[in-house]
């Protein structure tokens, strides 16, 4: 199970069933960033698409009749629409149609009817209608998917299409089970399930055969564990994330200064850029040293190329200049994030800030971390967004302590001249009352730590105080994994399904509110260890983001669990 | 760049061996570890046990691991990497970020393509009652066109007549509107009729197709297009109504689709031409780059099916293509067209893509190995041979040994046997590599001779025409016959010697390699 070889396939088997020839890719505005995720442009020039235009925007009338058009485009109403304009004045000479999702045969029908000069030669559905992020990981570039802690019906539905198409993609009708209490959990479990039982014919894979427990889609909520992305990681992909955002395997430098003009834009693709496929859940200091190898091998080799002295020395050059290019350009993205990173770090004070992210996540000790964060609520280097993150991990951690302090440490917030405000929405969104098991459960995580904790005194850099926490997933896909009883947290919803106490082979999780890269690594351990799992969500979310879909979706409604902080309230309306 | 994970400089190299975890001294064997930990370390004292777990675990992994090998003194399993480390994984098995550095983009399994769809069918069936309808109405009309620009009368009054004749006009007189822009007709705005459907529009509605556009019509379905053409060209005057057909919107809208179609499918501009030299050039040589790197592993490797000369001779045709691709998308950047169009960018792309093809597939190819590096290749590789045979001579040896009690009771003598089996086989090995010299004059009675010599005439003509594929498989099978050949010999000249030769198991195997 890998999303990203799925997603390659269908593109591939577009490409080859049109034949040869020169080609021209017509696409909108979704399915631009899903190829583009999938192939470098330069793939895609060896593969004969030549040129690529959005249906959606500025199009040109010049008309090239010797170009094939593969036409790649979600099945909504203004696509369909703006499809069939062009066909009623066809620029290029034939067409193949590709829908990334299921169609409605009227809107077929319609389409045929514009095809009056008959330059339509293929029509299909191909389930690429995700981003796959990493083999294991995909996205619905969806970021802010509630309003008043319930569903955007437009997200919704672009949530229902997503899963479906992920699941069709890999072949899998899976036994559904969702998070048990959540609303949109089950609104998306329900519609998802509607929509398999209507295409049950696509659905028809006939896995089963060898006795296997089948496959399962876990329908998770955001707002059982709103700690991990309020985290610092230290993992390479996820610290990118962090500090400096990945949108669509981009990464944006051109607000910072000093950097080469080549290097305004990054693109980080596990598999285009072998440094980053075999390095992107390293952690930092694994990282640092790696690259510092990579730079004495380049410049090792800078050293070779600079001796021409012969006509032999000469040829040498010649041949192994392109893999020398290829190389640099590597060395040189990895060492500005790298520089990029370790210079935030070091400015906004980021080891101690995570060390006590860290404590308050996995350990309990009020008073002491209460001092702690005064203390660098305090210190001038701290940014006011990281001390924000450290207050509402502390409000979600001891929102039921009898000493707990929330109001005092807003009101330290209010003095430095932060947005308190985000403290109350967040308990709203995912305060106790909204979670189900034990997001801080005491006795595992602290045995845990007094082992680590002993060993990382001798060992250096194998375990470490900065990345102690491990996100809740990993513990519930264990439980999945292990068999256990699911029924009472995670009900089924097509139980006839269900097999007799067989954990599956397969599972898909679906995040409503947002995956995280770190819960990415954890399902990465685990399909290391020989399962087989999946994680996806409406967004991929580092703090920042998220913290603006916690604002997003509890704007404009009436708080009614955090009547201590009413002065910290957006604004009035709220109340 | 500060660091919190530790400096990895120092000690990031992975020590093998029995090392004591705490002064890093390599002790060489077990029982000497646990000696010098307890008599210098004797205050780490829940790490000893730790330790002494670990080695228990650790040595009965070896002993099953030796149980395997029966030989307890030359395996050299050792307890890897540094001992603290493996102390923490033993005791706290949490499982660490990234250990595994495997790249996870690489590790692809097997995967089928996704579910699909197809809807072409019912596309299809929906698409052609009306294309057929539009397919046989278009018919009609260039059917009548035809007759129409066939014997055309000059004159106006007799040309009216002719189309008249061919076209049977709407009788106007119940028509009191224009059908198409709903207005009345009167005294300035007349009917006019649609000269191939006879039907009646007003003037503003009216439709003109030329002549010499509706003489291209026609030619569509009829050949003797040019007479027409001719006579035609003598009528020509500059009134546009003359020297066109009134027609109505629909009637021309469906002429001038199929006459689009047609273009669009016949229409071969030059870059479409030079890509597909392009493309030939690139399926051609494909085959070409894959036999090469096959040729220059098979150098590496030390094997002796191709030689050097073969690869240079590869490499240099390959290079001459990558030449004429580069001129060719030279070529369609060449052709001229309007900047900032997307035929512009088409070009550009397409230059690209052969500039990125010639670079990572045509270029980039391995360096060839030196004559004398090869030479060294094969001179490890034979000492490398020669080894593996002595060590496997000495294996089955000691084997026999082991054995040799109980054959010895038998009263079969193996060992003996064993040695007549390598004199045997030595003096075969000089013998026959005399008579492959030889063998071009002399032997050429034996059938197998004589088709060996063939396959290298052969082989020779190939590598002249560099046919790689040929010369490795004709290479094959001449190795084969060789082999063959040999083997043939041999038996031969063991029945001579030694009678009874037929229990003899490893010769086989080692036979089988001398020859390599």
């Amino acid at each position: 199970m890998n999303v990203i070889t799925s997603i390659k396939l269908y593109i591939e088997k577009m490409c080859s069933e049109s034949g040869p020839g020169m080609k021209t890719m017509l696409l909108d505005k979704e399915t631009t960033s899903i190829i583009s995720m999938a192939f470098a442009q330069s793939d895609m020039l060896q593969r004969e698409v030549f040129l690529f235009e959005r249906i959606d925007s500025g199009r040109s009338n010049e008309r090239m009749k010797y170009l094939k058009c593969i036409v790649f485009i979600r099945p909504t109403k203004q696509n369909v629409q703006l499809l069939a304009q062009e066909l009623r004045s066809p620029k290029y000479g034939s067409y193949f149609l590709y829908f990334s999702n299921i169609i409605p045969r009227t809107d077929i029908k319609f389409l045929a009817e514009c095809d009056e000069s008959e330059s339509v030669r293929e029509v299909k559905e191909l389930y690429a209608d995700y981003l796959a992020v990493n083999p294991n990981l995909f996205s619905l570039n969806i970021p802010t998917c509630m309003q008043r802690l319930n569903w955007l019906p437009d997200a919704l539905t672009r949530s229902v299409h997503g899963v479906v198409s992920v699941l069709l993609s890999l072949k899998l009708n899976p036994v559904i089970r969702y998070r048990s209490g959540s609303t949109v959990a089950q609104t998306l479990a329900k519609q998802i399930f509607e929509q398999i039982t209507k295409e049950s014919s696509l659905f028809d894979f006939r896995t089963h055969e060898n006795g296997a427990a089948p496959p399962l889609l876990l329908i998770l909520d955001r707002r059982d564990d709103p700690v991990t992305p309020l985290l610092h990681q230290w993992t390479y992909q996820a610290m990118v994330h962090e500090l400096l955002s990945i949108r669509n395997n981009r990464v944006d430098l051109s607000g910072i200064q000093g950097i080469p003009k080549d290097y305004k834009e990054l693109v980080l693709s596990g598999d285009q850029d072998e440094f980053y496929g075999k390095n992107m859940y390293a952690n930092f200091g694994e990282i640092g040293s790696t690259i510092k190898g990579l730079m004495e091998e380049f410049q090792r080799k800078a050293k070779d190329q600079k001796k021409v002295e012969s006509i032999a020395d000469m040829k040498n050059f010649i041949e192994t200049y392109p893999q020398f290019k290829k190389m640099s350009g590597t060395v040189q993205k990895h060492l500005c994030i790298m520089g990029e990173l370790s210079s935030l770090t070091t400015k906004r004070n980021l080891f101690e800030v995570s060390e006590l992210e860290q404590e308050i996540a996995c350990r309990a000790e009020h008073s002491q971390q209460l001092q702690r964060i005064k203390k660098i609520i305090g210190d001038e280097r701290t940014s006011i967004n990281d001390v924000i993150k450290l207050v509402a991990l502390y409000a979600l951690r001891y929102e039921r302590h009898a000493n707990c302090d929330t109001s005092g440490l807003l009101q330290m917030i209010k003095s430095r001249g932060g947005q308190t405000h985000i403290i109350p929405s967040l308990i709203e969104y995912a305060g106790t009352h909204m979670r189900q098991g034990e997001l801080f459960n005491l006795v595992r995580i602290a045995g845990a730590i007094k082992l680590t904790r002993n060993f990382i005194i001798g060992l250096k850099g194998v375990e470490n105080v900065f990345t102690q926490h491990t996100p809740l997933l990993k513990e519930t896909l264990e439980e999945v994994f292990k068999g256990r009883e699911l029924d009472s947290m995670y009900p089924a919803i097509n139980s006839e399904l269900v097999p007799f106490r067989r954990p599956p082979q397969e599972v898909v999780v679906f995040m409503v509110g947002g995956a995280t890269y770190e819960e990415a690594l954890a399902v990465h351990q685990l399909n290391n260890a020989g399962y087989r799992v999946i994680l996806g969500g409406t967004y991929i979310h580092n703090s920042t983001s998220f913290i603006d879909e916690v604002l997003a979706a509890t704007e404009n409604m009436q708080f009614k669990h955090t009547k201590s902080m009413l002065r910290h309230y957006a604004s009035s309306d709220n109340y | 760049m500060s660091n919190p994970f530790g400096d990895f400089d120092d000690d990031g190299e992975i020590l093998e061996g029995f090392i004591c975890p705490i002064c890093r001294e390599d002790l060489k064997s077990l029982e000497f570890l646990i000696s010098h930990f307890e008599r210098l370390h004797p205050e780490e004292d829940d790490l000893k046990t730790t330790f002494r777990e670990i080695f228990s675990k650790a040595k009965k992994k070896i002993k099953s691991n030796f149980e395997e090998t029966f030989d307890l003194s030359r395996n050299n399993a050792s307890i890897s990497s540094r001992g603290s480390s493996t102390a923490s994984n033993a005791i706290a098995k949490e499982t660490s970020n990234a250990r595994s550095r495997m790249n996870c983009f690489n590790f692809m399994d097997y995967q089928e393509v996704g579910k699909e769809q197809q809807h072409m069918e019912y596309f299809q069936s929906m698409r052609n009652p009306r294309l057929e309808r539009y397919a046989s109405e278009t018919n009609k009309l260039i059917i009548r066109l035809h007759k129409l620009l066939k014997d055309m009368p000059i004159d106006a009054v007799l040309r009216k007549q002719h189309e008249q004749n061919i076209v049977p006009w709407l009788d106007g007189s119940s028509v009191k509107l224009c059908p198409n822009c709903a207005k009345s007709f009167n005294i300035t705005r007349r009917k006019h009729h649609c000269r191939l459907c006879g039907s009646i529009m007003c003037h503003d509605c009216s439709k003109f197709l030329s002549i010499e556009v509706a003489l291209e019509l026609a030619s569509l379905t009829m050949a003797h297009s040019e007479s027409l053409k001719s006579e035609n060209d003598k009528t020509a005057s500059t009134n546009p109504q003359q020297n066109a057909l009134r027609t109505c919107d629909h009637c021309l809208w469906l002429l001038e689709t199929r006459q689009e179609m047609h273009e669009s499918r016949t229409s071969r501009p030059p870059i479409i031409q030079i890509y597909n030299d392009i493309q030939q050039l690139r399926k051609n040589v494909k085959p070409d780059i894959e036999m090469y790197l096959k040729i220059i592993n098979s150098l590496y490797d030390g094997e002796s099916i191709f030689t050097l000369n073969d690869a240079s001779a590869l490499r240099g045709k390959i290079g001459q293509v990558a030449e004429a691709i580069d001129i060719l998308s030279k070529r369609i950047l060449a052709i001229p067209c309007e900047p900032g169009t997307r035929e512009e960018s088409l070009k550009k792309s397409v230059r690209l893509s052969c500039i990125q093809l010639i670079k990572e597939n045509m270029l980039a190819l391995p360096v060839l190995p030196k004559e004398d590096e090869i030479r060294q290749i094969q001179e490890r590789k034979r000492m490398e041979t020669e080894m593996r045979i002595a060590t496997e001579r000495r294996q089955a040896m000691e084997a026999y040994e082991k054995y040799g009690l109980e054959a010895a009771a038998s009263g079969h003598s193996l060992r003996t046997d064993d040695y007549a089996q390598g004199m045997d086989l030595h003096s075969i090995d000089n013998w026959t590599a005399h008579q492959i010299r030889n063998d071009d004059l002399v032997q050429s009675d034996d059938p197998l001779v004589e088709q060996i010599n063939i396959i290298k005439g052969y082989i020779k003509q190939a590598r002249q025409d560099l046919n790689f594929e040929v010369v490795e498989t004709l290479e094959i099978n001449l190795r084969e016959l060789q082999k063959e050949f040999y083997e043939r010999q041999r038996s031969l000249s063991r029945t001579a010697n030694t009678p009874n030769g037929d229990n003899s198991p490893p010769s086989q195997e080692a036979g089988a390699t001398i020859y390599k």
